[in-house]
């Protein structure tokens, strides 16, 4: 559409150079154009204002474009400015000296001699004129005294000799009202004879002759006379005589001539002036159409040379905010045609590579998704550590291993202080301290110690291969094999139970009945002495396999693992059922029981509750001296949305003397009696039941025993799979 | 036939009042009439024998420019329009018949006289006097314009008559003045009457 408007002007300021050449011609002779002069003036004038409005429509376009300081509005005002300096300067010189030499040329040719040259030539022929004027006068005047008192048919008659005589080419006689009397003329003409105007007459009326120069209409001259006739009386009518003779010969083609160069050089003289103006005028409107075409087609040129640049501005300015895919048309096949093909390059390969950069990134991205639901899937802990020790990746299974929230520390150091996660410190510290010993690669066992308890480890650390050798980071996998390995003791125990059950417990019985029946036997056969020696070794024989007998029970019990009958009972009923038997012993003991009316109905095998306070409180009533002091309390609490029953045994006896991480362990005991199965079996009753234990030393002296259980089974299975639960308070881990 | 020297500077001027010229060229074609010095005072139409003749007396006063460019030789081309129009209701009056007399003014300065001679027929008159000339232009005399056979007697026809010094008929730098400068459109106005049937 431009390129249309851009033609049409082009056409448009050619057609007025056009109209202008024509006016230019029809300035020196307009017969060619005559009738079209005003439309190619109104045309001209039209053009130039059409081209001023073009002009001023781009200047203020231009101007607002630098105003608002848009690309290339600077490059192309300065173009523009230069064409239009390079343009007006020559054409207003051209200009200045055109109308000087308008000026002084058009004088030049008119001098003040030739016009007086003129005017005497003039006044030459009519000096000439004059005599052969007057001798014509002087000729009709002596006609008239023969043409007085006639009449009309003696006049016509007179009329042909005096016209033959005298040379003339009519005479004529005419009467009152311009009336013709008579007339006589050269040849056989039929037109009537040109009577003299009223000027003539008057002129004769006032009793003055007439002689007169008239130009005939072809060429030449005719002098006209005219002369009173005299009357006799005062009755006749008044007449006069017009004679018309030719001028003939050289002196008419004089006097013409003479007349001709008076008349076209005082003409000329004449339009001296509107010559100089007209001209100055079609030079002005010609300088008009040439500048103004000229600083248009500046602007055009100029727009179209700043065009190229501005999109190649606005297509940096794209690829600068990041939009690669910008093309430029091509403009030329100049030097700014190669500046933005090579910018069109530029943005292809940019735009490949970034296309490729961005497979690259959603190909790692979903690599690191992947990573990330696979690590999330885990149920190892996963750390990966910058060579700072700052956590990269950290999974959910490592958070819960170190009952810390990790995720949300990507980017914090490992090593968290004040956080009260003793576990995670722990770890940092063994993990960063092996590093830092220079074993970047590493397998082991870790082990943390908390409050309620030890926390086995396997861990293995990998440095992440860098540039140089340098580490680029680590990454640390570790599981919770704490349960794994208690179950492994646990499974080995119960092997020992049925070993001791299978291999022990068989012959006990036999040596038990061979011992009884030895003392039966040979009791009443021996004398006192060796009777006392057998009754007493039979005796040490049967009580000890009685024991035997009562420990490989135990053990037999504790690998033992019946199916659990989960029922809803009153769990303080049972405490204080199960208390009050020991309220009445052998060994005296003031017992205390504390029941939370809150824990009324929980989920759990009667059975096996009954059993764990009976060993908890067998097991404190084992290790209390007379009048010992025990206290049995239940509560209920919460942990989130787990609903728990916490059962607490406490004494005030000698309490552990060994590690309290131990003393679930089975045939570990610090007391004198016992089969060290006791807490072990509890323990075991507890995590059946998906509670947890710890052991302590209470504040009264003696030992703490704490058993938190689930209320129900929605808290068991939470329980058994979340092992997120928050440390609670009293030191217990979950 | 002394000559006035102009300076650059007078034609520097006279360019910029040109252009102020151009720049209001648009202004309506009455503007000139209104300035004309032609005035058409009487004319009729006789019908002789079937056909209408013209009658008319126009008084012709030229302005200085005229007489001073008639005085140096330009010959005057005086345009007498004359044209017959039947009168519509609804719509505009249609043009049916139009004559155009142009008559040239001279002055012939060996005999000191003016020329006039009628165009359309090579006819020639001289005359001692410049009023004399221009009362003989202004005088029209049964000037044959048409037949009654040709137009309807049951509808009414306008006849108009309009007088012009034709600036076209000048030499080339003189009408390109006269193109721009009212001063030299002399124009009477249109004179119409109804013709009688």
């Amino acid at each position: 559409m431009r390129s249309i408007f851009t033609f049409l002007g082009i056409a448009g300021v050619l057609l007025l150079f056009i109209s202008l050449g024509m006016m230019i011609r029809s300035t020196g002779d307009a017969s060619s154009f005559n009738r079209l002069h005003e439309v190619i003036l109104i045309i001209n004038v039209a053009g130039v204002a059409v081209l001023l409005l073009l002009v001023i429509g781009n200047m203020i376009r231009l101007g607002r474009e630098y105003r608002q300081h848009l690309p290339g509005a600077r490059l192309k005002a300065r173009m523009v400015g230069m064409f239009v300096v390079l343009a007006v300067v020559p054409v207003a010189v051209v200009y200045y000296f055109s109308l000087q030499f308008i000026q002084r040329g058009i004088d030049s040719y008119f001098d003040v001699q030739i016009e007086t040259g003129l005017d005497d030539a003039l006044r030459l022929s009519r000096s000439a004129l004059d005599l052969r004027m007057n001798d014509y006068l002087t000729q009709t005047q002596d006609m008239v005294d023969s043409l007085a008192g006639r009449d009309e048919q003696a006049l016509v008659s007179i009329l042909g000799s005096l016209l033959r005589d005298s040379g003339a080419s009519e005479l004529t006689v005419v009467g009152q009202n311009s009336r013709i009397v008579a007339t006589s003329s050269v040849g056989a003409s039929i037109a009537l004879p040109s009577l003299p105007g009223d000027d003539v007459q008057l002129q004769l009326r006032q009793g003055y002759s007439f002689v007169g120069l008239d130009p005939v209409g072809g060429g030449g001259f005719v002098v006209r006379t005219a002369v009173t006739i005299p009357r006799f009386t005062t009755t006749d009518e008044p007449r006069m005589l017009q004679g018309l003779y030719p001028v003939t010969g050289r002196l008419s083609g004089l006097a013409e001539s003479v007349q001709q160069a008076y008349t076209r050089y005082g003409e000329a003289a004449y339009l001296r002036k509107p010559l100089k103006y007209s001209l100055t005028l079609t030079l002005t409107l010609v300088l008009l159409v040439s500048l103004l075409a000229a600083v248009w087609g500046a602007f055009l040129w100029s727009r179209r040379l700043v065009a190229p640049i501005q999109s190649l501005v606005a297509g940096t300015r794209a690829v600068a905010e990041g939009d690669f895919h910008t093309r430029l048309p091509t403009p030329t096949r100049d030097e700014i045609g190669f500046l933005v093909n090579s910018f069109n390059d530029m943005t292809r390969r940019l735009a490949d590579a970034h296309e490729t950069a961005n497979r690259s990134q959603h190909a790692v991205e979903s690599e690191r998704a992947n990573l990330a639901t696979v690590l999330a899937g885990l149920s190892s802990g996963v750390v990966a550590l910058e060579p700072d020790f700052t956590v990269r990746i950290a999974n959910r299974a490592a958070g819960a291993i170190l009952q810390a929230d990790l995720q949300s520390r990507v980017g914090a150091p490992l090593t968290m202080t004040g956080l009260n996660a003793q576990l995670l410190d722990q770890f940092a510290a063994v993990v960063q301290q092996r590093i830092e010993e220079d074993e970047p690669n590493w397998r082991d066992e870790v082990v943390l110690r908390t409050d309620t308890g030890r926390h086995v480890l396997n861990t293995a650390c990998t440095a992440l291969l860098g540039d140089n050798d340098i580490p680029a980071g680590y990454v640390v996998v570790f599981d919770d094999v704490t349960e794994l390995l208690q179950a492994q003791r646990d499974a080995a125990w119960g092997e020992v139970a049925r070993r001791l059950a299978h291999e022990i417990k068989n012959p006990l019985t036999p040596i038990q009945l061979s011992a009884e029946r030895m003392r039966r036997r040979y009791l009443d056969t021996m004398n006192d002495t060796d009777a006392k020696v057998l009754d007493r070794a039979t005796h040490t024989i049967v009580q000890q396999v009685e024991a035997m007998k009562a420990m490989v029970d135990a053990f037999s019990e504790y690998a033992r693992a019946p199916a659990l009958d989960i029922t809803r009972i009153d769990l303080n009923r049972i405490v204080s059922e199960v208390t009050e038997l020991y309220r009445t012993g052998e060994i005296g003991m003031e017992l205390s029981v504390s029941l939370d009316r809150s824990v009324a109905s929980v989920e759990a095998d009667a059975g096996r509750m009954r059993q764990m306070l009976h060993n908890l409180l067998r097991n404190a009533r084992e290790a209390l001296p007379v009048d010992g002091k025990v206290v049995v309390s239940t509560t209920r609490r919460h942990e989130g949305s787990v609903e728990l029953v916490e059962i607490v045994v406490e004494d005030d006896g000698p309490g552990f003397s060994i590690s309290t991480e131990q003393i679930f362990e089975p045939y570990v005991t610090n007391k004198t009696k016992g089969t060290g199965l006791g807490l072990a079996i509890v323990k075991k009753l507890v995590e059946e039941h998906g509670g947890r234990i710890t052991a302590e030393n209470s504040e009264l002296g003696g030992a703490l025993v704490r058993v938190i259980l689930p209320a129900d089974e929605d808290g068991r299975s939470l329980l058994a799979h979340g092992r997120t639960m928050p440390v609670v308070s009293g030191g217990g881990i979950a | 036939m002394s000559e006035r020297s102009g300076t650059s500077g007078h034609l520097i001027g006279f360019m910029l009042a040109g252009l102020v010229v151009l720049s209001g060229f648009s202004a309506p074609p009455s503007y000139a009439a209104k300035n004309g010095d032609f005035a058409i005072q009487a004319a009729y139409a006789d019908e002789v024998d079937g056909v209408f003749y013209l009658n008319a007396t126009i008084d012709y006063q030229l302005n200085d420019f005229a007489l001073e460019a008639l005085a140096r030789g330009v010959a005057l081309t005086f345009e007498l329009k004359i044209d017959l129009r039947r009168v519509q209701r609804w719509r505009p009056d249609k043009n049916i018949a139009e004559l155009l007399q142009l008559n040239e003014l001279r002055y012939h300065a060996l005999s000191d006289r003016y020329l006039v001679r009628n165009i359309n027929s090579g006819e020639q008159q001289s005359f001692q006097t410049l009023r004399a000339a221009l009362l003989e232009l202004g005088d029209i005399h049964d000037l044959p314009v048409i037949d009654r056979a040709l137009l309807n007697p049951k509808r009414s026809y306008i006849m108009r008559l309009k007088s012009i010094l034709d600036i076209r008929s000048f030499p080339g730098p003189l009408r390109v003045l006269a193109v721009f400068f009212g001063d030299w459109r002399l124009t009477s106005d249109w004179y119409r009457w109804r013709l009688q049937l």
